[in-house]
């Protein structure tokens, strides 16, 4: 079955192991989109905001209301407490006496304490999300890509509807969740977008992720992303530079040059790295049997839209076959 | 204890010392670091891992979940330089583990115990209700320590965004159990009279009969439940909730923030280190952590080669080239590829000064000792590579990567 390319999803759930970029990977995904015309929604789950700053540094937080920070690019963050806010105003028209209670703090660790409720609640927001329309009847958003929590709670996200939808017999909770369960089982609606490092913690956390997904989750995925990925610093044919320079005299002087053993060890360190990414990249393919998406690492940081726009295009082009 | 904030000293001095920082920046490399150096300066020392690389784990003897501390064996300790008196134990964190047996000691009956360990609530307070995670960490240290059989406890902690969530999780159990809210739900009567209480009670519970009817889940009766089972013990927990958060901020504890150079995780370490003085706890130090170095120590090149002599300097590279690798070599593309790795490296070692600047600027100026650890060519994934690591964290000396 031919890969459906990324953008022609409805719903990309960018999840991965702390601190592996998947808030960069969501921005230049939805830049992506956004370049190639589609109208696209980036959205953060949880309490903090860093895309808006990586879109359009400068800008105002765009909370849950959202805010459209460039053309076709809308940018919003999911707070649970205000989708549920919202889903009880929508239910019985008690939103405000809603938001009183759930302002409360001894109520909110009531709440956070009690499961399920806030990956549901929050996944019902994407799908009410999903299910807006133009006046025309076109989809108010062509693509939603959704910024998740870490791998360990990313899971447990998507899996919610499907166990709500076990434990809960009747009313209007269960049909909802078996509308949120139906889009993110739909593989052509959703895909899940792992993000790893060539590193050991996130590629083995990455292939259990996977493995999970295959065997409970039902969610589809079909590329991870491997992410900074330092890249092979020698040209083909001079792959070991580092070991020729370390063999030149030791006295030889380069004018405005630091000595050839300080050129050695730079060169050095960057082949390692790059033999190490290369080789869990290796470990990633093999247990995951999913083409790889490889970024590369930015020297000077993703600092905004520029940086993110060199990741956008090795984003979107067709993964590397996983090895046979 | 006024003895001046440096790693050494907190290894030699402290007996507990907390490693907090954001996911992936080596919180769990930098413990068992800090725990070697302890043990290589003759203390007992115990360090406490949370989910670590399980190649690290391996090495550390500890392949399994174990809840009590396993030693290193004496020949490789010795071999890494411990003095006979040093000890060294690991451990990794099982929390669930943790938390039950927490709740077996305070539970006052068997049968109470059973209830608590069954109820759906308790069961997933593990996620929520004071981060739980953090909470049976923060409860392992306060045991360890009670045993007396350790000098020095070095704790990693949980991938956190908000550092502090380690030292409030105590507090936020207390508070709970404290709050109003629990307290109406527990004793409705007591309240029955007060006309804002009463308020706030029908509102909260028409909130809650409504989630149970939309959802129908009997989340009330749940709670009800899990509150009632859990009054009989709450005053232990409180007790020893309060005791633990005594100890952590007190004068023989230290925190140390990992950090790493990407340009939004020091964003992210400003904001944990702004959380941190807020709520007063003292810091005693930052670890840069996988810093681009330049070879040698000496000053970054702002180009290599400088603008002015770069024919000149590839010209007398390719021609070295071309006389140690005789002819056939590409002597010029290798001699322009090696300057570019090099000036590419230069850009990477500056680019992490810059973005770290803020960071150890700031912490500097709060009395803290910065220190840069550089990404070395390799995980760290033996006790080798924690010795390694601990070399940069305990050298002195400007040309070490210590800030003045
Ligand atoms: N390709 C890259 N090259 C260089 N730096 C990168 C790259 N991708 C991400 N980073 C940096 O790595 C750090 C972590 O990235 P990011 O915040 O996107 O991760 P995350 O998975 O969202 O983290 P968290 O789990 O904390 O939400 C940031 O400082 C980011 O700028
Ligand atoms: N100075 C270093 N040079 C190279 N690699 C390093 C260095 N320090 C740590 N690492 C590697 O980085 C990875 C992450 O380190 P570590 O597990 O200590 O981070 P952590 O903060 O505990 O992560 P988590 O938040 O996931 O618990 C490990 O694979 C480790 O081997
Ligand atoms: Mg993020
Ligand atoms: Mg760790």
């Amino acid at each position: 079955m031919p890969l459906i390319p990324l953008l022609d999803r409805r719903l990309i759930v960018v999840t991965g192991k702390g601190g592996t970029g998947k808030t960069t990977v969501a921005a230049a995904l939805a830049l992506a989109a956004a370049t190639a015309g589609r109208r696209v929604l980036v959205a953060e789950v949880g309490l903090d905001e860093h895309v808006p700053a990586l879109l359009a540094p400068g800008a105002n937080p765009v909370g849950y209301e959202g805010r459209d920070l460039r053309k076709h690019l809308r940018a919003m963050r999911i707070d649970p407490y205000e989708a549920l806010a919202e889903y009880l105003g929508l239910q019985i028209g008690l939103r405000g006496l809603a938001r009183r209670v759930l302002g409360n703090r001894a109520f909110r660790q009531l709440m956070d304490a009690s499961p399920g409720w806030r990956e549901l609640i929050t996944l019902g927001k994407i799908w009410h999300l999903e299910q807006m329309k133009e006046a025309d009847g076109k989809p108010r958003f062509d693509l939603i890509v959704v910024d998740a929590p870490a791998t360990g709670h990313g899971l447990t996200f998507l899996d919610v509807p499907r166990v709500v939808g076990s434990a809960v017999r009747a009313g209007p909770l269960r049909r909802h969740a078996g509308w949120v369960e139906e889009m993110i089982r739909d593989p052509q609606r959703t895909v899940l977008l792992p993000v790893a490092l060539a590193e050991e913690l996130p590629v083995r956390e990455t292939a259990e992720l996977v493995e999970r997904l295959r065997d409970q989750v039902g969610v589809a995925v079909d590329r991870v992303v491997v992410n900074a990925v330092t890249a092979a610093p020698f040209p083909p044919g001079l792959d070991d530079l580092d070991a020729r320079l370390a063999a030149l005299p030791g006295d030889l002087v380069l004018p405005g040059t630091p000595s050839p053993a300080t050129l050695a060890a730079c060169a050095a360190h960057l082949r390692a790295r790059h033999e190490l990414n290369a080789r869990w990249m290796r470990v990633l393919a093999d247990t995951t049997k999913l083409g790889l998406v490889a970024l590369p690492r930015i020297a000077r940081g993703v600092r905004g839209p520029d940086e993110l726009a060199l990741l956008a295009d090795a984003l979107v082009a067709p993964p590397r076959e996983p090895s046979a | 204890m006024s003895a001046p904030l440096d790693p050494a000293a907190l290894v030699r001095d402290r007996h507990i010392i907390v490693c907090v920082g954001t996911g992936g920046v080596g919180k769990t490399t930098l413990a068992a670091s800090f725990a070697l150096a302890g043990a290589r300066l003759g203390r007992r020392t115990a360090v406490l891992t949370i989910d670590p690389a399980r190649r690290l784990a391996d090495a550390l003897g500890i392949a399994e979940l174990g809840n009590q501390p396993t030693d290193l064996p004496r020949e490789r300790l010795t071999a890494l330089g411990v003095p006979p008196e040093g000890r060294l134990a690991a451990l990794m964190l099982d929390m669930k583990r943790t938390f039950d047996e927490l709740v077996a000691r305070f539970a006052d009956s068997e049968e109470a115990r059973q209830h608590i360990l069954g109820n759906r609530i308790y069961q997933h307070i593990s996620d929520a209700l004071a981060g739980s995670a953090e909470y049976s960490a923060m409860e392992k240290v306060f045991e360890l320590s009670e045993r007396r059989d350790f000098d020095l406890i070095v704790v990693d902690t949980p991938p956190s965004q908000h550092a502090l969530d380690f030292l409030e999780a105590p507090r936020r159990l207390v508070e709970f159990l404290d709050s109003r809210l629990v307290q109406l739900l527990l004793h409705p009567a007591l309240a029955a009279g007060r006309f804002g209480v009463r308020l706030f009670q029908r509102g909260s519970e028409r909130v809650l009969h409504l989630i149970e009817r939309v959802s129908g889940v009997s989340f009330l009766e749940d709670i009800s439940e899990f509150l009632l089972a859990f009054e009989g013990m709450s005053e232990g927990f409180r007790e020893r909730a309060r005791e633990v958060q005594a100890r952590l901020v007190g004068p023989d504890a230290a925190f140390v923030l990992a950090a790493s150079p990407a340009k939004q995780a020091t964003r992210h370490a400003l904001e944990m280190l702004a959380r941190l003085s807020a709520a007063e706890v003292p810091l005693a130090g930052v670890v840069v952590n996988r810093v681009h170095t330049w070879p040698g120590g000496g000053p970054t090149p702002d180009r290599v080669p400088t603008a002015d002599r770069e024919d000149e300097a590839r010209r007398a590279l390719a021609a070295a080239f071309a006389h140690t690798e005789g002819s056939g070599f590409p002597a010029d593309e290798a001699a322009r590829a090696a300057l570019a790795v090099a000036d590419g490296y230069a850009a990477l070692v500056r680019a992490d000064a810059e973005s770290t600047a803020e960071l150890t600027g700031r912490v500097a100026k709060a009395g803290g000792f910065v220190r840069r650890v550089p990404e070395l060519s390799g995980d760290v994934h033996d006790l080798e590579g924690l010795a390694r690591v601990a070399e940069w964290v305990f050298r002195t000396g400007p040309e070490n990567g210590e800030d003045a």
